[in-house]
C-alpha cells in the first residue's frame, strides 16, 4: 500500500483527510508536531507528500524546498489563496501540483493516483488485465484471447470505471459524475447508448454476462 | 476675465481719482493757475492710472488664462497646483498658498481612505481565505459520510462557495493596484474547468452541454476568466435553460468566446442595463430567483480591467448569447 503523509494543521480537515485516503487504498499519516517538520517527513519517508501552505511554524514553500532538495518525492500543495502567482511559486519550489480549498475530493484523488503512477513505474497501468479480458488504455482497445475491438473514448472510461469497481454496485450518477469530472459531458440519453454500446461490444467477445444491469442501482460488472 | 468686471474691481479707486481731480481743478480755478497746467494735471494722472490699471489687468489676464487653459486639458483637475507657475502678484500668491494647503489637505484626506480600502480589501481576502478551510473540511465530512442529508448539505456548500468567491472578485475589482498576472490559457481548460464545477446541477437538471471548436489560447489570468465564466454559465441555469453550447471564433484582431443558452432571455428593453450593479430585472425578481444584480456588473468590471470585451445578446423566451473577446494581444506574446 502507498504512504501518502498529509501535512496540515487543521485538525479536523487532517482527520477528514485521513478517512478519505484510507477509503481509497491508500495508507495514510499525518504529522502531528510542526517543530522538525523536515526531518520527520524524511523519517516517515512517505510515497506521496500532501502539503498545506500555511502551517504554524515553518511555511509551506520552505518546507516544499527543503525537501526538494533531498528528494523526489510527488509533492502536491493544498492552499487557500488561489491566484496565478503563488501556484507559479509553489511549482517553482518543486511542487509537482497545487490544489485550492476548497479543493474537488475527485479531482484531488486523480491528482494523487496519477503522480503515484508517474513516479512508480512498476505500477504501470497501459493496460488493465483482467481474468478474461484485457484493456489497453494507451490504444483504447478491448481484447480477448485474440480478438481485439476498439472502444470509443466514453466507453474506454465507462469500462475502466466499472472494472475499477468491479463486483460492485455502480450508479448512473457515479458514471456521470466520474465523466463529467473527465470532461466529456454527456447526458442521460447518451450516457444509456454508450453503455448498449458497450454491452454490444462485449458480446463480440462473449462476455456479454459480465455487465449486468441492476434496476433502479445501476450497473455491475461481475 | 472680462475688462468689464475687472474695471468694476476697481470702481472705487476710480470714483476717488475722479473726485480728487474735480477738487483739484475747482482749486487751480480759484487760484487761476494757467490753462496749460489745468490740462496737463489732470491728463498725466488720468494717464498714468489707465496704463498701470491696463498692466494690472493684461498680466493677471495672462495668469488666468493659462491657468484655466491647464486646468481644461488636465484629465485630473487636482493636479493643478502641482502644475501652475507661481504668480508675480500677491493675491495670486496668496491664493496659490491657500490652494497648497487645500491640496495637501485634500491628499491626507484621499490616502487615508485609500488606505482604509486596502484594508478593508486585504481583511476581505484574508476572511476569504480563512473560511475556505472550513468550507474545505466540510466537503471532506460530506464526502466520507455520503447520504441524503449530506448531499443537500453539499449542495448549500456550493451555494456558499460561490458566494464567497464572488465576494472575493468584487473586493479585487476595486483596487487599482495589478492583481492578476496574464499568461496563455487554453480556453478548452477554461470552460472544463466551469463546467466541472457545475456539474451537479447541471447534471441533476439534464442540462445538454455542448462545447467544441475550443482548442485555441488566448493571454489572459484564467482564474479571473474561469469566474466571469461561471457567472454567465450560473446564469444560464438560473434561467432555465436546457441547452448550452459553448464554442470560440477566431477573427482577425480577436478571439470570441460565444456562451449560448435557450433559456428565458432577458426583455428587450432590459437588455441595456444588465451590467448595471443591482439590476435584477423583470426575470430575475420572479420565482424566487434571488437575483442580486452583482454578478453581471462584477463580469463587467472584471472584463475592463483585464481588456476582455464582453457583450449580452438576447431574445425573450428564445435565449440569451454572451460574448467574451479576448483581443489578439500580441505584445504579451514577445514575452
Amino acid at each position: 500500500m502507498q504512504k501518502i503523509l498529509i501535512v496540515e494543521d487543521d485538525e479536523k480537515l487532517k482527520n477528514e483527510l485521513k478517512i478519505f485516503l484510507l477509503h481509497n487504498g491508500y495508507e495514510a499519516q499525518t504529522l502531528n508536531k510542526f517543530d522538525n517538520m523536515v526531518e520527520e517527513i524524511f523519517h516517515i519517508n512517505p510515497d506521496l507528500l500532501l502539503l498545506d501552505i500555511n502551517l504554524p511554524e515553518a511555511d509551506g514553500e520552505y518546507i516544499c524546498r527543503e525537501v526538494r532538495k533531498q528528494s523526489n518525492v510527488p509533492i502536491i500543495i493544498i492552499t487557500s489563496r488561489d491566484n496565478e502567482i503563488d501556484e507559479l511559486v509553489c511549482i517553482n519550489y518543486g511542487a509537482d501540483h497545487y490544489v485550492t480549498k476548497p479543493f474537488n475530493i475527485q479531482i484531488l484523488l486523480a491528482k494523487i493516483a496519477s503522480l503515484l503512477k508517474r513516479s512508480n513505474t512498476k505500477n504501470s497501468q497501459d493496460k488493465m488485465y483482467e481474468k478474461e479480458f484485457t484493456i489497453n488504455l494507451s490504444n483504447s482497445t478491448l481484447s480477448k484471447d485474440n480478438k481485439t475491438i476498439e472502444l470509443t473514448k466514453n466507453e474506454l472510461k465507462i469500462l475502466k470505471y466499472l472494472t475499477e469497481r468491479r463486483g460492485k454496485i455502480v450508479s448512473r450518477d457515479e458514471i456521470m459524475d466520474f465523466l463529467w469530472e473527465s470532461n466529456s459531458f454527456i447526458d442521460d440519453n447518451t450516457l444509456t447508448v454508450n453503455i448498449t454500446r458497450l454491452r454490444n461490444k462485449l458480446e463480440e467477445l462473449n462476455l456479454k454476462e459480465l455487465l449486468e444491469t441492476k434496476r433502479g442501482q445501476g450497473y455491475i460488472l461481475k | 476675465m472680462k475688462f468689464s468686471s475687472f474695471l468694476k474691481d476697481k470702481i472705487i479707486q476710480i470714483f476717488f481719482i475722479i473726485f480728487a481731480l474735480a477738487t483739484i481743478e475747482i482749486f487751480l480755478l480759484a487760484y487761476h493757475v494757467g490753462n496749460f497746467i489745468r490740462i496737463y494735471i489732470p491728463l498725466i494722472i488720468i494717464g498714468l492710472y489707465t496704463i498701470s490699471i491696463l498692466i494690472e489687468y493684461f498680466t493677471k489676464r495672462k495668469y488666468y488664462k493659462n491657468t484655466y487653459k491647464i486646468l481644461n486639458d488636465l484629465e485630473e483637475k487636482y493636479l493643478i497646483t502641482e502644475i501652475i507657475k507661481e504668480p508675480n502678484f500677491t493675491e495670486g500668491k496668496i491664493l496659490k498658498e491657500i490652494l497648497d494647503e487645500i491640496d495637501k489637505s485634500m491628499h491626507e484626506n484621499v490616502n487615508k481612505y485609500k488606505y482604509l480600502t486596502k484594508d478593508y480589501k486585504e481583511y476581505i481576502e484574508m476572511w476569504i481565505h480563512e473560511i475556505k478551510t472550513p468550507i474545505a473540511t466540510s466537503k471532506m465530512i460530506i464526502e466520507n459520510n455520503k447520504n441524503e442529508i449530506t448531499k443537500s448539505i453539499d449542495e448549500e456548500l456550493e451555494k456558499i462557495e460561490n458566494y464567497v468567491e464572488q465576494a472575493l472578485f468584487y473586493a479585487r475589482s476595486n483596487t487599482v493596484e495589478k492583481d492578476y498576472y496574464i499568461k496563455k490559457s487554453k480556453l478548452l481548460d477554461i470552460v472544463n474547468e466551469v463546467i466541472r464545477k457545475n456539474k451537479t446541477v447541471l447534471i441533476s437538471k439534464k442540462i445538454v452541454v455542448n462545447t467544441h471548436d475550443l482548442e485555441i489560447s488566448v493571454n489572459t489570468d484564467s482564474k479571473w476568466v474561469v469566474f466571469i465564466l461561471n457567472q454567465i454559465v450560473q446564469n444560464s441555469i438560473k434561467y432555465e435553460t436546457s441547452n448550452i453550447e459553448i464554442y470560440s471564433k477566431q477573427g482577425k484582431e480577436n478571439i470570441c468566446l460565444y456562451i449560448k443558452d435557450n433559456g428565458i432571455g432577458i426583455k428587450a428593453n432590459e437588455i441595456s442595463r444588465t451590467f448595471d450593479k443591482g439590476f435584477t430585472g423583470t426575470n430575475g425578481r420572479k420565482k424566487n430567483r434571488k437575483s442580486t444584480g452583482i454578478g453581471l456588473y462584477l463580469c463587467k468590471k472584471l472584463c475592463n480591467k483585464l481588456g476582455i470585451g464582453i457583450e449580452i445578446n438576447s431574445k425573450e423566451n428564445e435565449g440569451t448569447e454572451a460574448i467574451l473577446i479576448f483581443p489578439n494581444s500580441s505584445y504579451i506574446d514577445m514575452k
